[in-house]
């Protein structure tokens, strides 16, 4: 089948090489490094290690500094177009982390000062800049996630989802990243020198870049998104796999999108981040795919390693190359690592070409590979047009709750009671080999307890390949541990095992691991819609055949959770816990059915949403029962978008608030959707409201709602 | 019986997280990295941490680590050779 062309109309860089395309385009030209010894934060000891590191950034009072990276790009790619954009992608790990930290240690405890720090916020505060009324999606896979953001947005456009996107990557600078890299032993003290014989490692960045990127042939589009690949190790949390089979994995998916063949790229833009291990696996898997190699080279020597941005700048960088047939210098590179056996360019040359790959690799073994190219010329172009009812057949399901696992939660529930608590911690690793998760905290062993069990709930022959997994606030443990000790002990001591276990990817990462799942591995984080976010993206990224985990699950933290999370309840009202689900396109043997219907901001109008929901006859005709999510910190206006709501409906329809019996924490709804597939499988819904209970058949639907800042709207019904 | 060596020994279980050993299990001679224990790099990397933090002995090149974390003796001799006299 044809796809559809999907072009890159604008586009914002911000970088330690400077802000906006001519200054990053003439800096590239230097071919000088921007890496300079840290001056962003204090050190309580020690030498500043040389990091890529933003000058003037614009100050913008109250935003954390990866949003004002953030927008500065969003604003650049954004200008001159008048409309806005139909949604918003945004990779990042660090969100507010760097004030977080300072406060942290500052011992501020005041609720208010965090509320930037959720990875979600930076895609919040971008929409809302430029006025996006859709999905504000955020995707945090370590270093991919850029590229990550970017496949998002591609599948987006092509599905006919959206007309038009604004995607991109940002990070910051923080202790968390820079004590993190230095701790695992990865930061090259010289500065960065990508493919070089004495090569020690990386240097730590920031920076953002934004794409806008459209469907609709714009009058002068900078260059076409052709292709992007995904692909998980599944090898080992931080260590690429040796002979970079993920990496060439991601490489083939990537050509074979765009269909074109290796010979036909003119340019590759490495990752080469500069670490003994990365650059040695990705050359091998180049070498691999090209017997005979295109002209390539890093970057990375000149901006130094911008973390979740990389794979968007690396796309601007992609653009600057069709756009000005600029192709960057290895910057750093002095004698070419004759093992990696490649001839990088050293010095920049100025060429024409029209095909460029670009590789992004990260923890977990998370890696993407984007063909950019230079506008084809229109032929007879299928239309971007009927959207898809995007429906994902349920195979197998499983939850963790304060009640226990998915029998004892769903028999509770059903009853009309509640199951909010912490699972216990030997339920939490029921099952799981003490050997294999001795270094994992709470989320990650939640994550594989979830999966397993999902697994061994659905029939045979669906083994997943892929994994979505939503976490409104990732490994909160790892996290909380990594930066106690990191103050405790004076920055003197970091935990490189905390650090890989500290971001938002582990978890899925883990999973991935357990499984052998080599394909598409994406951790999204939207706060109380995280689970949401994760079944768009696997909607957008399963293929006919295959299978794959959806999962929603967070922890509750004693230290970080009441700061971070403004509907978590203290004392007796801890909650956490999840739910996994095993799901395909189109497999037999389905338990029922589920599509993610809507996902927008809180202040969407109450007809527009009815309408994405199938209109008011459909809704019905079809809705049974409501399971409404509205978190503790917006009732007051989540009770008053669902009287809007049911108004415009015009039925009577049962609705259960399900936060108050499963608890308040950022993956209830994905336990909520297990209630959801269940009771249509039992075709019951006993004693869950008392508003009535509906006995399902048919073509009967439940609506599971997230209400609050954000409205989303999910339907399952039966197969 | 070797103090050092039995305190390595609970240290080891204790940062690394080896929840089903016991220091009676531990063979001083065995091998270490990549041996019946699972440890892998990342742990290399806490246990030079440790040894750092607690025994004010450095070990910053891979060459000296895979020769000092071939087994819990080699740790051990390495330790009580380049600790400060009084620590």
């Amino acid at each position: 089948m044809k796809k559809i062309p999907v072009y890159i109309a604008g586009a914002g860089i911000i970088s330690a090489l400077g802000s906006g395309l001519a200054a990053t385009a003439a800096a590239l030209r230097e071919n000088s490094s921007a890496i300079v010894p840290l001056s962003l934060f204090p050190l309580v000891q020690g030498d500043s290690l040389p990091v890529g590191q933003v000058g003037g950034l614009e100050d913008m009072p109250e935003l954390p500094r990866t949003h004002r990276l953030a927008l500065t790009a969003a604003r650049q790619a954004m200008q001159g177009r008048k409309n806005s954009p139909d949604a918003v992608i945004i990779g990042t790990t660090t969100g507010g982390m760097l004030e977080s930290e300072q406060l942290l240690r500052h011992g501020i405890v005041d609720t208010a000062s965090y509320r930037y720090h959720g990875l979600n916020t930076v895609a919040q505060v971008v929409g809302d800049d430029c006025g996006c009324r859709g999905p504000m999606l955020t995707v945090s896979t370590a270093c991919s996630s850029g590229a990550v953001a970017l496949t998002l947005a591609l599948r987006m456009l092509r599905r006919g989802r959206a007309e038009c996107v604004l995607v991109g990557g940002v990070d910051s600078l923080c202790r968390l990243t820079y004590f993190g890299f230095h701790s695992l032993q990865l930061v090259d003290r010289n500065g960065c020198r990508p493919l070089d014989k004495n090569r020690q490692g990386m240097a730590v960045a920031e920076g953002a870049a934004m794409l806008l990127l459209t469907n609709r042939r714009p009058q002068n589009p900078l260059a076409e998104l052709l292709g992007a690949g995904l692909s998980c190790d599944a090898w080992h949390p931080a260590a690429p796999h040796p002979q970079g089979a993920g990496a060439l994995a991601a490489m083939r998916t990537a050509l074979a999108d765009a269909g074109i063949s290796p010979a036909d790229i003119d340019y590759i833009n490495l990752h080469g981040t500069g670490t003994r291990e990365n650059d040695l696996a990705e050359a091998k898997a180049v070498r691999s795919l090209f017997p005979d190699p295109p002209p390539l080279s890093s970057i990375k020597g000149a901006t130094g390693h911008s973390l979740a941005a990389a794979g968007a700048i690396e796309a601007v960088v992609a653009v600057l190359a069709v756009r000005q047939g600029l192709l960057p210098g290895t910057v750093g590179l002095e004698e070419p690592d004759r093992d990696l056996r490649l001839q990088p360019l050293r010095q920049g040359e100025e060429k024409n070409v029209d095909l460029v790959l670009s590789n992004s690799f990260g923890f977990g073994g998370n890696n993407g590979s984007l063909v950019i190219g230079r506008p084809r010329a229109v032929t007879s172009v299928a239309a971007a047009g009927a959207c898809d009812p995007g429906w994902l057949t349920i195979h197998g399901a499983s939850c963790l709750t304060g009640a226990g696992g998915r029998d004892a939660t769903m028999e509770k529930l059903l009853a009309g009671e509640s199951v909010a608590g912490r699972p216990a911690d030997d339920q939490v690793s029921r099952g799981l080999d003490p050997g294999k998760i001795r270094r994992l905290k709470r989320l990650p062993r939640m994550a594989l307890n979830l999966s397993r069990s999902a697994f061994a709930h659905c029939g045979p022959g669906n083994t997943p390949r892929s994994v979505f997994m939503g976490t409104g606030w990732g490994a909160l443990s790892e996290t909380h541990a990594f930066l106690e000790r990191l103050a405790e002990t004076d920055e003197r001591f970091p935990s490189p095992t905390d650090f890989v276990g500290s971001v938002h990817n582990g978890p899925a990462g883990q999973v991935a691991l357990m499984f052998e799942a080599t394909g598409a591995n994406i951790t999204t984080s939207g706060g109380d819609y995280s689970f949401e976010q994760a079944l768009i993206a696997a909607d957008l990224m399963l293929d006919e055949d295959e299978a794959a985990f959806v999962l929603g699950a967070d922890e509750y933290q004693e230290n970080l959770s009441p700061l971070f999370d403004p509907s978590a309840r203290g004392g007796a009202n801890r909650a956490d816990g999840g739910s996994a689900f095993v799901v395909s396109r189109s497999l037999p043997g389905g338990r029922c059915r589920v599509r993610s219907v809507f996902y927008g901001p809180g202040t969407t109008d109450m007809e527009s949403l009815v309408q994405a929901c199938g209109g008011q006859d459909y809704l019905q005709q079809r809705c049974r029962l409501i399971l409404a999510g509205i978190p503790a910190a917006g009732s007051a206006a989540g009770e008053e978008q669902l009287r809007k709501f049911l108004a415009r409906v015009r039925a009577v329809v049962p609705v259960f608030r399900y936060r108050r019996q499963i608890g308040e924490f950022a993956s209830a709804t994905a336990v909520a959707a297990v209630l959801a597939a269940t009771i249509l499988e039992k075709g019951d819904s006993a004693d869950l409201s008392a508003d009535g209970r509906p006995v399902f058949s048919g073509h009967d639907s439940i609506f599971v709602l997230g209400l609050g800042a954000t409205i989303t709207v999910m339907e399952f019904t039966r197969p | 019986m070797d103090t050092l060596i039995e305190e390595l020994k609970i240290k080891l279980i204790d940062i690394l997280n080896l929840a089903d050993v016991s220091p009676e299990d531990m063979d001083a001679d065995a091998q270490l990295v990549g041996g019946e224990l699972g440890i892998d790099s990342i742990d290399v990397l806490e246990m030079v941490v440790m040894v750092e933090k607690d025994y004010g002995v450095v070990i910053n090149s891979q060459e000296v680590g895979e020769k000092v974390f071939s087994s819990l003796n080699s740790l051990t001799a390495y330790i009580r050779d380049n600790r400060a006299e009084d620590a």
